[in-house]
C-alpha cells in the first residue's frame, strides 16, 4: 500500500502517524531511513516535532516489538481458559500466540530483528522494551510456578530463571526468522520441545534431591 | 497420561533413538546366543525382549515410524507373536501434545479456538492416533471426536522411512532393494494420511456405498469443523477388541460381528475396488448388540483394474492345480521374474502355490472358523520357514506387485481380527463374479 506524502503541506505530527510512516518506510525501502532529518522531511514535519515523541529509530522499532508482546498478553488474558492453565501451558500459549501475530508482520520483523550476536551481547536496542516487559512477565510466571509447585524454588538459582527464559525466547525468535518450513510448522515443534525441556529442568527433580541430600551430609558430618 | 517430553523430528534425534534400539536389540541377540550355547536359548523370550525395546523407541518417534510399527503389528503370521502383541499397543500409548499447541492448530486452520467452536472440549487427549490425537468435544449436546494432527508430520515421513530402512531390512531379512520398492508405496499412503480433508471425503464416500451392510455404522463427519489437520466426527459408542472380549460376548455376537467385518471387506475389495486398508483393532468399535462402528479412513488403497484382474485370477478355484496357467499369472504379477533361473522358477512357484493354497483356504469353503488356532499356527510356521528360505533371501530383486502390499496387509489384518474375535463366518465372496 503506497501512501503519497505531500511534503509541501504542513502535517500534524502525532505518535501514531510517526509509527505508521516509519513502518511503511521500512517495508518499502527494506531498511531504516538514512537520518531522522530525511525521514521528517519526507513526512513533512519539522525535526523537533519528531523529538517530542521519540529520540531515535530504535525506540520506534522497540515499540513495534513491545506492542506485539502486549497484544498477545491481552489476547491471552481475554481467553477465559487461560486462567486455569498451568505455568507451562501459559508459556506455550504465549509463544504460539506471539509467533502467530508476528506472522502478519514478518517482513518488518525480518528487517527490524537485530543480529543474533548482538542479542547475546545484550546490545539489541530494538528489543530492549520487549526484553523488559517479557522479563517482568516471566518473573511473575516463575513466582506463580513456585507457588503452584510446578517449578522448584532453588534460592539464588530460581532468580535467574527469567534470564534463561529470555534466552529461550530469543532462541525461538531466531529459529522463526530462519524457519522456511510450510506454515512455520518447525517453529511450533521447536516451541513444544524447548518449553518441555526447560520445564523438565526447573521442576522438582533429581537436582533438588541431590541438594537436599548434600545439605544433610554437610550438616551431619 | 504423561505429556510428551519432546517430539524428535530432526534426523539427528530420530537416528539417536534408533541407534539405541539397534544396540539393545543387538544385546538381546547376544543374550540369546549366549544362553543357547549353554543350552537354554528361548526364542520366544528373545522376541519378547526385542519387541519391547523396539517398541519403546518407536513410540518415542510417533509419526510414520509408529505407523510402520502398526503395519508390522498386523502381520500376525509374518511376525513372531511377541512383536505383534507389543506393537498392537501402539494405537493407545503415544503421549499427547500440549493443549496450547492444539489451540494454535485450531486458530491456524479454522481461525477459532476449540472453546469458541465446541461447548465443551477435553483439554487432554482422549486417545492417540498414529499421527495425531483424539479429543472429545460436544456441540449442542452431541458428542464428537476431534482428531488433531501433530505438526510437521508430512515433513518427517521421508526422513523416517530412510532411517527405518536399514533396521527393518536387517530385522525382517528383506533386502534393501526390495524394501525400496515397497517403501515407495508405503510413503505414498502415509503422505495421503496426513491430509484430513481427503480422509473426510473418502470416509463419506465409503460410508455411503456401504450403508446397505446391516449392523455397520460410520460416524457423521463435520466439514465445517474440519481442515487439513483437524477432523471432526460423531463420537461412536462401543469398545475396542480387547475390552470388548473382556465382556465375554456370546458366540452368536462374535459370529455376527465377524460376518459384518467379512462382508464389509469383501464388498470394498471386490465391488468398490478400494479398501480401508488399516484393519487395526483401534479402528473398530464393537457393541454387545452385535453392531460395529468403523473409524479412521486415513489409509485407503485403491486397486488399479489391471492389478485387480491379474491378482484375483489367482483365486479362481482349481487354478493352482493348473501349473502352466498358474506360472504364467505369477510372471504377469512379477512374483516370478524373466531372468529367474529354471530352478528358481520351479522353487518359487512351489512356494507361492503352497502359500496361496493356505491363505485362500477360508475362500474355498462355505464357512470358515477363524477361531481355529491350528490354521494360524500353520500360517505362522510357513512364513517362518519361508523367511529362512535361502534362495528367497539371496534374491535381491523385489517380488510381487507393490499394489498387493496393502491388500495382503488388509487380509492379514482381517484374518487376525476374526481370529481374536473367534468368529465363524460364511465366507461367501464377490470375487466369484469375475470367474463367471
Amino acid at each position: 500500500m503506497e501512501i503519497e506524502i505531500k511534503s509541501d503541506e504542513e502535517q500534524i505530527a502525532t505518535e501514531e502517524m510517526i509509527i505508521q510512516k516509519y513502518q511503511e518506510y521500512i517495508l518499502e525501502h527494506g531498511k531504516e531511513p538514512p537520518s531522522i532529518y530525511s525521514f521528517c522531511k519526507e513526512l513533512g514535519i519539522e525535526e523537533f516535532q519528531f523529538y517530542e515523541f521519540f529520540n531515535d529509530f530504535h525506540q520506534l522499532a522497540g515499540l513495534f516489538w513491545l506492542t506485539k508482546f502486549q497484544n498477545v498478553k491481552e489476547r491471552m488474558t481475554a481467553d477465559p481458559e487461560f486462567a486455569n492453565f498451568s505455568v507451562r501451558e501459559k508459556l506455550l500459549s504465549f509463544y504460539y500466540g506471539f509467533f502467530e501475530l508476528l506472522k502478519k508482520d514478518r517482513s518488518f520483523a525480518l528487517i527490524s530483528y537485530p543480529e543474533s550476536k548482538s542479542i547475546l551481547k545484550g546490545e539489541a536496542k530494538n528489543l530492549k522494551p520487549l526484553k523488559k516487559a517479557y522479563k517482568d512477565w516471566a518473573k511473575g510466571l516463575v513466582q506463580e510456578g513456585i507457588a503452584k509447585e510446578e517449578i522448584a524454588g532453588r534460592l539464588k538459582l530460581s532468580d535467574t530463571y527469567d534470564n534463561m527464559m529470555w534466552l529461550q525466547f530469543m532462541f525461538l525468535l531466531n529459529f522463526w526468522i530462519d524457519d522456511r518450513s510450510k506454515g512455520f510448522e518447525k517453529t511450533d515443534v521447536a516451541i513444544e520441545k524447548s518449553v518441555h525441556f526447560s520445564f523438565d529442568l526447573i521442576e522438582k527433580n533429581a537436582l533438588d534431591s541431590a541438594i537436599d541430600f548434600g545439605k544433610f551430609l554437610f550438616q551431619n558430618r | 497420561m504423561k505429556e510428551q517430553d519432546k517430539i524428535p523430528t530432526g534426523k539427528f534425534s530420530r537416528t539417536g533413538s534408533f541407534l539405541k534400539t539397534g544396540a539393545k536389540v543387538g544385546g538381546n541377540y547376544l543374550k540369546y546366543y549366549g544362553k543357547r550355547i549353554i543350552g537354554e536359548g528361548n526364542e520366544e523370550e528373545l522376541h519378547k525382549d526385542n519387541a519391547s525395546d523396539i517398541y519403546d523407541s518407536l513410540s518415542k518417534l510417533k509419526g510414520s515410524a509408529l505407523k510402520v510399527a502398526q503395519m508390522m503389528s498386523m502381520d500376525e503370521g509374518i511376525l513372531p507373536g511377541a512383536f505383534s502383541q507389543k506393537f498392537s499397543q501402539a494405537q493407545y500409548s503415544a503421549p499427547p501434545l500440549s493443549y496450547p499447541l492444539v489451540v494454535k492448530t485450531f486458530r491456524d486452520q479454522l481461525s477459532k479456538s476449540p472453546s469458541e467452536i465446541f461447548s465443551s472440549f477435553s483439554k487432554n487427549a482422549f486417545a492417540a492416533a498414529s499421527i495425531g490425537q483424539v479429543h472429545k468435544a460436544e456441540v449442542e449436546g452431541k458428542s464428537m471426536a476431534v482428531k488433531v494432527q501433530y505438526p510437521g508430520v508430512a515433513d518427517s515421513i521421508h526422513s523416517d522411512l530412510r532411517i527405518i530402512k536399514p533396521i527393518v531390512s536387517s530385522m525382517f531379512k528383506i533386502s534393501s532393494s526390495e524394501l525400496d520398492y515397497y517403501l515407495e508405496e508405503i510413503g505414498a499412503r502415509l503422505i495421503e494420511e496426513t491430509d484430513y480433508k481427503l480422509e473426510l471425503k473418502r470416509s463419506k464416500e465409503i460410508a455411503l456405498s456401504c450403508k446397505h451392510i446391516e449392523g455397520l455404522e460410520f460416524p457423521k463427519y463435520y466439514a465445517e469443523y474440519s481442515s487439513e489437520r483437524i477432523l471432526t466426527m460423531d463420537w461412536l459408542s462401543g469398545k475396542h477388541l480387547n475390552e470388548f472380549l473382556a465382556l465375554n460376548p456370546s458366540q452368536d455376537v462374535r459370529d455376527r460381528i465377524g460376518q459384518i467385518l467379512w462382508d464389509f471387506y469383501d464388498f470394498q475389495i471386490h465391488t468398490l475396488r478400494k479398501v480401508h486398508a488399516d484393519p487395526h483393532p483401534g479402528n473398530f468399535l464393537m457393541r454387545e448388540d452385535a453392531s460395529l462402528g468403523v473409524i479412521d479412513f486415513g489409509c485407503i488403497k485403491e486397486f488399479p483394474e489391471d492389478f485387480y484382474m491379474n491378482y484375483f485370477r489367482l483365486m479362481e478355484p482349481g487354478i493352482s492345480q493348473n501349473d502352466e496357467k498358474f506360472t504364467k499369472l505369477l510372471f504377469d504379477l512379477k512374483f516370478l521374474l524373466d531372468d529367474d533361473s529354471q530352478e528358481e522358477v520351479r522353487h518359487f512357484s512351489k512356494m507361492y502355490q503352497e502359500m496361496h493354497n493356505l491363505l485362500c483356504t477360508p475362500f474355498f469353503a462355505d464357512e470358515f472358523d477363524f477361531a481355529d488356532g491350528n490354521y494360524f499356527q500353520e500360517i505362522y510356521s510357513m512364513s517362518d520357514r519361508f523367511s529362512k528360505d535361502k534362495m528367497l533371501r539371496k534374491a535381491k530383486a523385489a517380488r510381487g506387485p507393490k499394489d498387493s502390499l496393502y491388500l495382503t496387509r488388509t487380509y492379514f489384518g482381517l484374518y487376525s481380527l476374526l481370529h481374536k474375535l473367534g468368529s465363524k463366518v460364511r465366507t461367501r465372496s464377490l470375487v466369484n463374479l469375475i470367474f463367471d
